[in-house]
């Protein structure tokens, strides 16, 4: 049987594990705050077990350097709203990166940026599936924006 | 615009019987329900007469079903007699067919069942959201002489986007769900609860019938252990074979008769494995053989179905449709994308995305018309596609004949999947005909195919 409230299901299917991850992450957030010196490059990325472009977007961020950790879920909605991604700015998948939220197809020049500049900044998305974008196909035919997130709002954070 | 003037009688050929009426009366209403074990608390649910799934409705084939159904929730809703090729006031769909039935008020739905088989009935107004909190419930027409069997068993398969705390997740709507896969949930139940093992006996043959209930799911359901036989899809019979990879796949809204003949031995247990969504598969519930058989070996019963009362379509004087489905995530309209989500349309249908029940009619049919449908999903996710008042062959996919040449009603289609389906607009009115991933629905993917009747062409 598959119950998100049940004890006896599968571990690797556990939707209570990502629960407990994104708890962890919380807590790693509040006791490692401000050590960005050292940035992660651990990351697990949650998508739908439907959605292709998140494999190439993992296969892009392996290229530039950083450990990733695809996971299958149906539970994306609820894995946002545990880690306080806005509706607003929701991309086609989440990506842990320690106590970082990176949503979306979100450039690595982006990512840099959060983990040695922002410290206190929650997470950053690119909202949707803009073509050209990291891990799309298609054409880049506008400059993307980058939100970023952490207390329910968002705003700019940054063009490329 | 607006419906066409439909004819009293509607199916002429098969609507005219006198048999028996079945009364039933359904009270939509909030009720609670244990969808999750204990220690876990009680979820707050939408239900017919207090339970998800509502009550099984059984009638025989022929008979006259009268429900009567009265609305206590704080919205209007109606209801849809998924599969039944009912008149077209009958069809549950809200301003199209009737008005939708407000707070507190009541609609007596009246009909002759024409076809035996399984079906189900769920509300059509703000379905993604009334469907979910669990209206829904199946309704069995019996044949006249029915399959041989030990036990007939329905399953109504659902799934639920709960909380921690066991509530239903209140994101209705969510548009990353509308733009992908639906909204999935993460507790799937069998008529209503998750459940560890289903008892059956040494040598029992089983009549199962699967009703896909979920807004979205879509099952590939494997009995590890057991030769399974389709005899049915969506109600109508099939010629008796064993599924396709020995994977029972079901869309959202259909259904399939099972006749399962308990091979294993006294105290054995066997998984159902849902392994639809790859890394995502895992065991529905396991097949616990009582430690006493029923029988040395199972019955030799034969399994084929006696045919409905369908009228067969003439393909080579068929009227031909071409009906494409677009949008969504991945699709080659990224580019507006995220503007067309704002408005909420994701999806079109012929190139239009629907944002309420009433449009005008893609096109028109004189009633008693042979007609094919030539389906193109153009995009890049599996959609079933329903239409009502009506049972269609799907008579080739992908440019292949099929091999059994079913009757359905809600045709799952596979990213990119082009299919055929052919049918005799026998059944007058304005029909829907949209995608039963219900988030897909709201977010614009349906249109409404006109039967008219002679002497209403204008
Ligand atoms: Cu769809």
């Amino acid at each position: 049987m598959q119950g998100l409230l049940s004890a006896t299901h599968d571990a690797r299917k556990d939707t209570q594990m990502l629960r407990l991850i994104s708890a962890l992450g919380l807590l790693l957030m509040a006791i490692a705050g401000a050590n960005a010196a050292e940035p992660a490059r651990k990351a697990t990325l949650y998508k739908s077990p439907q959605c292709s472009c998140c494999e190439e977007y993992a296969k892009y961020l392996r290229g530039n350097g950083f450990e990733v950790k695809v996971v299958a879920t149906h539970d994306l909605a609820l894995i946002r709203r545990d880690n306080g991604v806005p509706t607003a700015v929701e991309g086609c998948h989440t990506m842990l990166l320690g106590d970082r939220v990176i949503e979306g197809h979100v450039p690595v020049s982006a990512i840099n940026l959060l983990l040695e500049k922002h410290p206190q900044v929650r997470g950053i998305s690119l909202p949707g599936m803009p073509q050209g974008s990291p891990g799309m196909t298609g054409r880049k035919t506008a400059p993307f924006t980058i939100y970023s997130f952490g207390d329910g709002s968002h705003k700019v954070f940054a063009t490329d | 615009m607006g419906g066409v003037a439909v004819l009293a009688g509607g199916l002429s050929s098969i609507a005219q019987s006198a048999g028996p009426t079945k009364e039933v009366r359904l009270v939509a209403g909030p009720g609670r329900a244990r969808v999750v074990p204990s220690p876990h608390p009680e979820t707050a649910i939408w239900a017919y007469n207090g339970t998800a799934p509502g009550p099984e409705i059984r009638v025989r084939q022929g008979e006259r079903l009268r429900v009567a159904v009265e609305n206590r929730l704080q919205e209007e809703t109606t209801i849809h007699w998924h599969g039944v090729r009912v008149p077209n006031a009958m069809d549950g769909v809200p301003h199209l067919t009737q008005k939708p039935i407000a707070p507190g008020e009541s609609f007596t739905y009246e009909f002759t069942v024409p076809d035996a088989g399984t079906y189900w009935y769920h509300p059509h107004q703000r379905s993604l959201e009334q469907v979910e909190r669990g209206l829904c419930g199946a309704l069995v027409v019996e044949e006249p002489e029915p399959l041989q069997v030990d036990r007939d068993v329905t399953w109504v398969l659902d799934d639920w986007r709960l909380l921690k705390d066991a509530s239903i997740s209140g994101d209705f709507g969510n548009r990353m769900d509308a733009g992908m896969s639906g909204r999935i949930g993460n507790t799937v139940t069998v008529n209503g609860r998750v459940r560890e093992t289903f008892g059956v006996r040494a040598g029992e043959r089983i009549r199962l019938r699967l009703v896909n209930a979920a807004n979205a799911r879509i099952f590939g359901l494997e009995f590890e252990g057991h030769r399974v036989q389709i005899v049915a899809l969506d109600g109508q019979p099939v010629e008796p074979h064993a599924p396709e990879g020995g994977r029972i796949v079901l869309g959202p809204a259909m259904r399939a008769d099972l006749v399962i003949d308990m091979t294993g031995a006294p105290g054995a247990r066997f998984r159902v494995m849902d392994t639809f969504y790859q890394d995502l598969e895992y065991r529905l519930l396991d097949l616990a053989y009582a430690d006493a058989p029923l029988r040395e070996r199972p019955l030799e019963a034969p399994l084929a179905l006696p045919g409905n009362p369908l009228p067969e379509p003439d393909v080579g004087a068929a009227a031909r449709h071409e009906v494409t489905f677009d949008g969504g995530m991945m699709s080659g309209m990224m580019g507006g994308m995220m503007q067309g989500m704002g408005r909420g349309h994701v999806w079109a249908v012929n190139g239009v995305s629907a944002s309420g029940h009433v449009m005008d009619p893609m096109f028109a049919l004189p009633q008693g018309q042979s007609c094919i449908l030539a389906l193109h999903n153009n995009t890049a996710w599996h959609h079933p596609i329903h239409l009502h008042g009506h049972s269609c062959r799907v008579i080739s996919r992908n440019g292949e004949p099929t091999r059994h040449r079913e009757w359905q009603d809600t045709v799952l289609m596979a990213p990119r999947e082009r299919a055929e389906i052919a049918f005799v607009a026998d059944n007058p009115g304005d029909w829907m005909l949209h995608c039963h991933i219900l988030e897909h629905q709201a977010a614009g993917m349906m249109g409404v195919i006109r039967v008219e009747p002679p002497g209403t062409r204008t």
